[in-house]
């Protein structure tokens, strides 16, 4: 028998799972996406993860992060559940100890840590724009009717990336629609694109922000080929892209759950559960509270949402 | 020797005190250099000297200082917090000087303007002029000829201002604060457009008067900001002679955002308030002000 | 023969605890009906939102949302205090936005261009209640300074230790039923007993704190800092996280210490700052500074969007946390801030402090 532990990170767009044994190597990974439903997609992931995983390893800890974290550590009852900004820095620290500033885009948001002897010293995440998120660039390769898959490349071939006015959602698309009318290439616009997520990046939460090498840049978007190239250009530096740059919140998180071994054994076998959440208003104050009622094989077994706390 | 040369950053009070400025240092023998007229540059350098939530005024403001750093003796920043306890400024210019203070390299040159705790302008011009080692009655002298001139430029001003009001065309009072429509990337484009659409555009800002204040006290009696109270004071002045308000914001003005909403509450008569950020597209602010002229050209058909 | 005029209803907007010493003073002093303002719901955030101009900051909003509540609930007499910042001038604003929407109410305004003139407040109270008695008014006006005085000195001493109480709720349900208590008093010597007792009775709370806890300080916006449901419960999150919380403002400072304090503060950080900067915000570059050299983990800036002073104040509040090395972490709070998004962002704020701790 072998010993694993299971990271799970649930991002508004994605999911992703990896498995690490005792010695912290990767097993498994697996990279879904949520498609809005992050039970439905952690289930569909484990169920995947098992039918991969040899035999003869079993699960001694599963930690949760990303934005669905505090939900799905209670169904898979997780032995820790941690915000993706420490969940990434822990993943990416244990690959390369000496990292400076990890940035970070992902689906729907994106950060910066800065780190000091794997310790995070500062970090930032974006608050109030989509612009420059994964989603983002999604909608727009929709936009031009280009695959995202092929967007980075496409990136690539321009010689001449036209300048987008990249502070805002609307804005950027107003203006990209408006390039786009006017007869631009296709590669200078996508290209234009790229970097302006890279400047609004270093804009909006890149700012005021000492950025110092060794840098890694990692998440969903850092599979473009065309952002990073643009990164490197505009910071000047070398911008690390691991392999498993889109898993790092994962494996961070299945690092954790490994430090925080409990003894316990846990189960990958959550397909045929019933967890369940049911959401309503309470009505009982003008406070009007979104109270989520969660439900485990039909039986209650937490409430979140409630202000005064006296509602469950 | 070269003159001492002293940079004077061409945003916020530049457009108010500008001349009041530039004359008194020269009168002293100092080389006066005024930052260019914004350009994207200017503007982007600014958006990086600053905090999102600045407004687009000040940020531009950052952007001039920056382009004077190291090409200048001394910046001069001045703090101009109150013409008195009813007459405050924005609290951006109360923080102005330390904020600059905080990223620029090249010693500034300021004075305080505070007449809530007895600090005046001539004495602060004459503090000013000595901390540059001039004489106490030069900077005096040089204070009051300036200020005079500074007094002539206005009246001149406002004169030319008041032939507009004569024009058969439609005329529009434009609300803002001159900092803003007079700079190139707030302004500049409105005007241009407004050009084209064959209008008179009356400056508020021109028409800054006592009798102006105390109708503004009326519009609104607590209003305790200098800048807004000479603003609006203009609008019960010359309401009888315009067909409408242009009321013109940097987002997102503090003072602005609370006075012109009461303004639009308060005088009734056709308006429009366009608010100015780095991404406003010349687009979609020719549509809004299209729409407004055509508007008070029906009006005015109508009332034949 | 005159006929008498029938009194109105009065009601305030709403802030933290502090409508209960403010109902307190104005029930003693004037005949009038108080409409207390009830806390703070999404509904009075969305009240607020919904009438007020969009790039205004959030404590117009909040503050719209409890008047028009009080409204709702029969008042017609509303009293604003207004401050040193863009607040002095929200009462203006607020009285036409109100009246447009077809109020029939008076409005006073207590404090006009951050100054406050006492044959004015005299006028007013007259006006509101013609039976209003200058030396009854001063006589409950000291006790509610008073009382204040207390309420923000026990606050203090619960926000250093809420975080280790070993029975949960046990120093809320303390508080409540000491305000309740104090809004019975009539007389400081009362008020003076109350308060002693209480505050054995809050030391007696069992808690369970070790020596190296982690402390951190909230600065900010004034109105952010001390309206709970403005900052998403803020301190209620930290002392979960069983961390000692130190926060400045409340209304005793704002009233009886800031002028003092203030000099003290331009003192000490003469190497940022030589002039004030509005409202709080030089106040917050001193406190900054002091926490820094109080060895705190951390400092949480918070304010509501575009509050001016604090967005001058917050880089040189960056500078100074840099210069001694304490990290601080800002946030800009608006009516539709995600509160996920606030929690993770405290969370790794939080681990962030405990590594450091390692180094």
């Amino acid at each position: 028998m072998r010993k694993g532990y299971l990271g799970i990170d649930i991002g508004s767009i994605s999911t992703k799972g990896v498995i690490l044994d005792e010695e912290n190597n990767i097993l498994e990974s697996l990279y879904i996406w949520t498609e809005g439903n992050p039970i439905k997609a952690v289930k569909r992931l484990l169920k995947e993860l098992k039918e991969q995983l040899d035999e003869d390893v079993e699960i001694y800890g599963i930690g949760t992060t990303g934005s669905a974290r505090k939900l799905i550590g209670l169904m898979v009852d997780a032995n820790i559940v941690k915000n993706e900004i420490t969940a990434h820095a822990v993943g990416t620290t244990h690959f390369y100890p000496n990292v400076k500033t990890i940035l970070e885009i992902g689906g729907q948001d994106s950060k910066i840590i800065l780190l000091n002897d794997s310790i995070i010293t500062d970090y930032a995440m974006n608050t109030l724009c989509a612009a420059g998120t994964g989603a983002f660039l999604s909608s727009q390769a929709k936009r031009l009717g280009v695959e995202i898959n092929d967007f980075g490349m496409l990136a690539l071939k321009s010689r001449n990336p036209v300048k987008i006015a990249a502070r805002c959602t609307v804005f950027a698309e107003s203006d990209l629609i408006h390039k786009a009318q006017v007869g631009y290439p296709k590669e200078d616009i996508i290209a234009g694109l790229c970097r302006s997520v890279v400047l609004n990046y270093l804009n909006n939460v890149g700012k005021g922000k000492k950025i110092e090498k060794p840098i890694i840049f990692q998440g969903g978007v850092s599979k473009n080929e065309g952002v990073v190239k643009y990164f490197r250009e505009i910071l000047n530096a070398d911008v690390i892209v691991d392999s498993n740059s889109h898993l790092m919140g994962a494996i961070g998180i299945a690092l954790l759950a490994h430090s925080h071994e409990d003894g316990k054994k846990r189960t990958l076998n959550i397909a045929d559960i019933s967890f369940e959440t049911k959401g309503r208003e309470c009505d009982k104050c003008s406070n009007h509270c979104e109270i989520l009622r969660i439900y485990k094989d039909h039986t209650f077994i937490e409430s979140w949402g409630s202000k005064c706390g006296k509602i469950s | 020797m070269d003159k001492v040369t002293i940079g004077i950053p061409r945003a916020l009070h530049y457009y108010y005190y500008g001349t009041l400025w530039t004359s008194f240092l020269e009168e002293l023998g100092f080389r006066v250099l005024v930052s260019p007229k914004t350009t994207k540059d200017i503007l982007t350098s600014g958006c990086n000297l600053s905090n999102d939530e600045m407004c687009l005024s000040l940020k531009i403001y950052f952007g001039h200082v920056y382009t004077l750093e190291s090409k200048c003796d001394y910046i001069l920043v001045p703090r101009i917090d109150n013409y008195g306890v009813t007459e405050q400024t924005c609290t951006n210019f109360l923080g102005l000087f330390d904020m600059v203070q905080n990223f620029i390299t090249t010693p500034l040159l300021t004075y305080n303007i505070d007449e809530a705790h007895q600090k005046h302008e001539m004495n602060e011009f004459i503090k000013l002029g000595l901390s540059l080692g001039k004489g106490k009655e030069q900077s005096k002298l040089a204070y009051i000829h300036s200020f005079k001139k500074w007094l002539k430029e206005n009246k001149i001003r406002k004169k030319e201002e008041s032939k507009k009001l004569n024009s058969q065309k439609i005329k529009i009072l434009l609300v803002s604060h001159p900092y803003n429509i007079e700079d190139p990337y707030i302004g500049s484009e409105i005007l241009k457009l407004l050009k084209n659409m064959n209008v008179e555009v009356i400056m508020a800002e021109a028409f800054i008067s006592r009798e102006g204040n105390k109708k503004a006290l009326e519009l609104s009696p607590n209003l305790y900001w200098k800048y807004n109270k000479e603003l609006i004071g203009t609008i019960p002045l010359l309401q009888k002679q315009i067909d409408g308000i242009l009321y013109v914001s940097s987002f997102p003005c503090a003072l602005d955002s609370l006075v012109n909403e009461l303004m639009l509450r308060k005088i009734k008569m056709p308006h429009l308030n366009l608010i100015v950020d780095e991404e406003s597209g010349s687009a979609g602010m020719e549509t809004r002000l299209e729409s407004f002229i055509d508007i008070l050209y029906e009006k005015r058909e109508k009332a034949r | 023969m005159k006929k008498e005029k029938k009194l109105g209803s009065i009601t305030f907007p709403q802030m933290g605890d502090y409508a209960i010493p403010a109902n307190f003073l104005l029930s003693h002093i004037l005949h009038n009906k108080i409409i207390v303002p009830k806390k703070i719901t999404s509904r009075t955030i969305e009240l607020g939102t919904k009438y007020s101009p969009e790039f205004v900051c959030t404590p117009f909003k909040y503050t719209l949302g409890t008047l028009l509540e009080g409204l709702e609930n029969g008042a017609n007499i509303l009293i604003q205090a207004g401050g040193g910042c863009r607040y002095g001038y929200y009462a203006e604003l607020q009285e036409q936005i109100l009246k447009d929407l077809g109020y029939d109410f008076k409005f006073y305004n207590l404090v006009v261009a951050g100054h406050t003139d006492v044959k004015r407040i005299y006028h007013m109270m007259k006006e509101i209640d013609p039976k209003f008695h200058v030396l009854k008014g001063i006589y409950y006006l000291l006790i509610t300074k008073q009382m204040i005085k207390y309420m923000d000195d026990i606050d203090h001493y619960i926000r250093g230790n809420i975080g280790f109480e070993v029975e949960k709720g046990s120093f809320l349900k303390l508080k409540e039923e000491m305000l309740k208590n104090f809004s019975k008093v009539n007389n400081p010597l009362k008020l003076h007993y109350l308060y002693r007792k209480y505050k054995k009775k809050f030391k007696e709370i069992k808690i369970n704190k070790p020596n190296d806890v982690l402390k951190i300080g909230i600065i900010g916006e004034l109105y952010t800092v001390m309206e709970p449901y403005s900052n998403y419960e803020l301190e209620k999150e930290l002392a979960s996280m069983h961390i000692e919380v130190k926060r400045f403002t409340n209304v005793y400072y704002l009233l009886f210490e800031k002028h003092k304090k203030i000099k003290q503060y331009l003192k000490n950080t003469k190497k940022y700052i030589t002039y004030q900067m509005g409202a709080d915000a030089a106040d917050n570059i001193g406190r900054a500074k002091e926490l820094c050299l109080d060895r705190y983990d951390g400092i949480i800036h918070i304010k509501s969007s575009f509050c001016t002073p604090e967005i001058s104040a917050m880089p040189i509040i960056s500078k100074v946390c840099n210069d001694y090395h304490v990290p601080v972490i800002f946030f800009s709070f608006d009516s539709n801030t995600s509160e996920v998004g606030i929690k993770t962002r405290l969370e790794a704020f939080y681990d962030m402090l405990l590594m450091r701790r390692k180094l």
